[in-house]
């Protein structure tokens, strides 16, 4: 039942590629997507459903041994370091509680390679996002309201786009870590002012203190799998 | 004299001792939970002093071997009061033997027992433990180390013969955690060793390389060292042909129970650094792991291994404690026992799930209701304001570094890791929930624990405790609850089985709730439980016969008084 599920993904992962039309195996399905990122190493769509499959397929190593490979290859690609950050986060789950700390300082020694060769919108908002994770002894947190900062001052001098929201859900985030509920509370209602529909930004501002620590401990919690899906970026025109 | 009086134990089969308790207000077990802490009124507040090192990695290889503060429970001398065995870790340091003076004081008679050595410039003491490994009706007492360990031999008159020498036990290993249980039910009493480092002197380090080579899964520690009993005061080790010796993990505790109700002794390891792992008995002196089907692989910090029934359903569940901090969260793990082999851990659904840095645990019926509740110790180091944390992150995310190089790991000087921690006590509300009430009944301390010792300590049917804290002053705690419920108490004194009848099982029924414990020889890190069972009984003054179950497989009904502690022979040869 699993491998037909696998198999499902990996379909799913070949249809949104353009690869459909091929009916290989999971290893073969997934050499197929590794052969379009190849094609593209800057994509972060060919890239985002070939980490997707992997997932499905638990093939972490055999993925990140990939990036690494290709990430020398084109060191100077921004987005593809980016998809190799994400491919340490997509392996968290499956490790144990330090091999997820080490993983963690990869992902984010990624991400700033990506921000140093091109500070975008997704790799501010990324690498912010990913310091939020680390608990508070670290002092990353601070690291990680700079970066979303910046992410939302370049959001707003584009146009406006739906996945923006989550700049001011997880800066609102990082504003409370930083025991700054006001900020923090704030921040949660410009967001929601201008994205009225956002859930996320409703349930922080619905719960009283406790309550919202208890979400947030759960939304940070380092052991649950993050969603790391890029589909917003493209899911509107 | 002595033959006589046991000839005439052996024949009225069931003795009675300790008195019944007066009336109680509220006899359901239903009450608030209390307890006092009395260390230093009972005259048992030694502290406990952690090994110092010389040279380079001193300080890392200190932190890596302050789990030695252990304690062990037995009644060495026979008057029906658990007496206490404490161990130190420095070198030059004394461990410490308490007799028990019946009134909630204690007698350091270390020196007339001659049994406080251990610690020498080349050896730590670590763990201890009371058996009868000659089946003589004393119990004799076991000092394992980082390092060979000691056997001492009971004189009967309150003091104590080295016999290592000609035990057998001379193999040199790390070990941290040891029990006595019979594996092949052949009557004697046989050692499980878990061993921490692999066999190399960390007082004499020739070679950096003795740390876990994967800080999830490392397989470089010290396995398991298994010491058959050959009944003459000797022991082999037979870890290899008993199919243990492929395992190489750090292990941190080793615990037994007869976990598939087949009459067999079965094992499980609390590893750190890696999976744990559960080995059942074939019974023919052999051990099968079946860790991927019984509880699958684990990358968690396995610290305790505490055995208990705690739903009442008859199948022995296991708690082991894991790291669950600010920057770790492993969640602990409560096995229940699915009666068919396998185990699920329920530990989040039961909220037994988050302990901090956990060490022992143990089961216990503390407010007598006829649940085993859980206490458990946590706390690795606490220091100055500073945390290591951050920093031990900076090395562990080194590219490339080398964890097993004792040079690669910062110092941690006087910082704090993972310290100042509450202690937990779970009261089991119906065998499905547990809550915590530390902080309400007084157990609440944030010292450095290691290890819990269980003992009705003054034999009034309420269990209390000793907690032993690394380079601190122990605890010991009274059980005060004023409306904890009926109870009753067994010491069980083996004939054809050992006579210490550890792996005998006995079956009480009370009301609706049918409860078994084994007598077992050691469980929980770094402490020692009395071998006495108790048992709850909650508002029940009424029970059914119990039913033994003897490791020899002699089965067997007696009806005990509640409100008192029985002691039982096993019927048979003597």
């Amino acid at each position: 039942m699993k491998r037909v599920w696998c198999g499902a993904a990996l379909a799913v992962a070949l249809a949104s590629s353009g690869l459909a039309a091929v009916q290989p195996s999971g290893g073969e399905a997934l050499a197929l997507l590794e052969q379009a990122v190849e094609a593209k190493p800057d994509d972060l769509r060919a890239a985002n459903d070939y980490r997707m499959a992997v997932i499905q397929a638990a093939q972490y190593d055999r993925a990140l041994a990939f990036f690494q490979r290709l990430a020398i290859e084109h060191a100077g690609s921004a987005n593809l370091h980016l998809s190799y950050g994400f491919e340490y986060v997509d392996k968290i789950p499956a490790a144990g509680a330090i091999t997820q700390v080490i993983l963690a300082n990869n992902a984010l020694g990624e991400f700033t390679k990506s921000i140093e060769l091109q500070p975008t919108w997704i790799g501010l908002y990324t690498r912010g996002n990913s310091y939020l994770f680390w608990p508070r002894i670290f002092g990353r947190t601070q690291l990680g309201v700079n970066d979303l900062e910046a992410a939302l001052k370049m959001q707003r001098a584009e146009r406006k786009r739906g996945y923006h929201v989550r700049v001011f859900v997880a800066l609102g985030d990082g504003y409370w870590k930083m025991d700054d509920p006001a900020k923090a509370t704030a921040t949660w209602t410009e967001g929601l002012a201008e994205f009225p529909d956002s859930a996320p930004l409703k349930l922080r501002l619905s719960k009283p203190g406790d309550e919202l620590k208890v979400l947030l401990d759960s939304v940070y919690d380092s052991s649950k799998r993050v969603d790391t899906s890029l589909t917003d970026l493209w899911s509107e025109p | 004299m002595k033959r006589l009086a046991f000839a005439l134990a052996a024949a009225l089969s069931v003795l009675v001792a300790g008195a019944v308790r007066g009336p109680l207000a509220r006899a359901e077990g239903n009450g608030p939970m209390t307890f006092e802490e009395i260390a230093a009124k009972a005259g048992v507040n030694t502290p406990h002093h952690v090994r110092n090192f010389n040279g380079p990695g001193a300080d890392v290889l200190r932190m890596f071997t302050s789990g030695g503060a252990s304690a062990a429970v037995g009644d060495y001398d026979n008057d029906g009061l658990d007496d206490l065995f404490v161990t130190d870790s420095d070198n030059g340091t004394t461990c410490h033997l308490y007799h028990n003076n019946g009134n909630l004081t204690f007698t350091d008679v270390t020196a007339r027992a001659g049994v406080g050595g251990g610690n020498d410039p080349l050896s730590i003491v670590s763990d201890a433990l009371w058996f009868d490994y000659d089946n003589d009706g004393w119990r004799d007492l076991l000092v394992v180390r980082f390092g060979t360990p000691l056997l001492y031999h009971n004189e009967h008159d309150g003091t104590f013969k080295n016999v290592t020498a000609r035990s057998g036990l001379n193999g040199f290993a790390n070990t941290i955690a040891a029990i006595a249980f019979d594996y092949d039910n052949d009557g004697r009493l046989d050692l499980l060793f878990g061993n921490y480092f692999k066999p190399v002197n960390l007082l004499n380090l020739k070679d950096p390389h003795v740390l876990p080579n994967d800080l999830d899964q490392a397989v470089n520690g010290g396995g398991v060292t298994l010491w058959h009993s050959l009944g003459n005061g000797r022991f082999e080790d037979v870890t290899k042909k008993a199919g243990l010796g492929g395992h190489t993990g750090w292990t941190l505790d080793v615990g037994h129970g007869d976990f598939d109700n087949d009459g067999l002794q079965d094992i499980y390891l609390a590893c750190d650094y890696g999976t744990d792992r559960i080995f059942f008995n074939n019974g023919d002196g052999t051990f099968r792991d079946a860790t991927e089907q019984s509880i699958g692989f684990d990358t968690k910090k396995g610290m305790n291994v505490d055995v208990g029934d705690y739903d009442n359903d008859g199948w022995l569940d296991i708690y082991v404690t894991n790291i669950t901090d600010e920057y770790m969260k492993e969640c602990n793990m409560l096995w229940h026992n699915n009666a068919d082999g396998t185990f699920t851990d329920v530990s989040r659904e039961t909220g037994t799930c988050e302990t901090l840095w956990g060490w022992s645990a143990k089961f216990g019926d503390y407010d007598n209701d006829g649940w085993l509740d859980l206490f458990v110790v946590n706390g690795l180091r606490s220091g100055n304001a500073e945390n290591y944390i951050p920093v031990l992150v900076n090395m562990i995310t080194r590219p490339g570094v080398d964890f097993t190089d004792v040079n690669s790991w910062p110092d941690i000087g006087k910082m704090t890791w993972s310290g100042y921690q509450k202690k937990k006590l779970f009261r089991n509300l119906d065998g499905h929930t547990f809550k915590e009430i530390a902080a309400a009944s007084g157990v609440d301390n944030d010292l450095d624990g290691r290890g819990i010792a269980v003992s009705d300590f003054d034999n009034d049917g309420r269990l209390d405790f000793f907690q032993t804290n690394a380079n601190q002053t122990p605890l010991l705690y009274h059980n005060t609850a004023a409306g904890a419920g009926h109870w009753l108490e067994v010491k069980l004194v083996g004939t054809r089985s050992n006579r210490d009848a550890i792996g005998a099982r006995v079956t009480v029924t009370a009301g609706a709730k049918r409860m078994i414990r084994e007598v077992n020889g050691g469980n929980g890190y770094a402490g020692q439980s009395s071998q006495r069972l108790h048992f709850g009984l909650g508002a029940d003054a009424q029970i059914a016969p119990l039913h033994i179950r003897w490791p020899s497989g002699t089965e067997q009904d007696v009806t005990v008084p509640v409100g008192r502690i029985t002691t039982i022979m096993e019927p048979g040869r003597h």
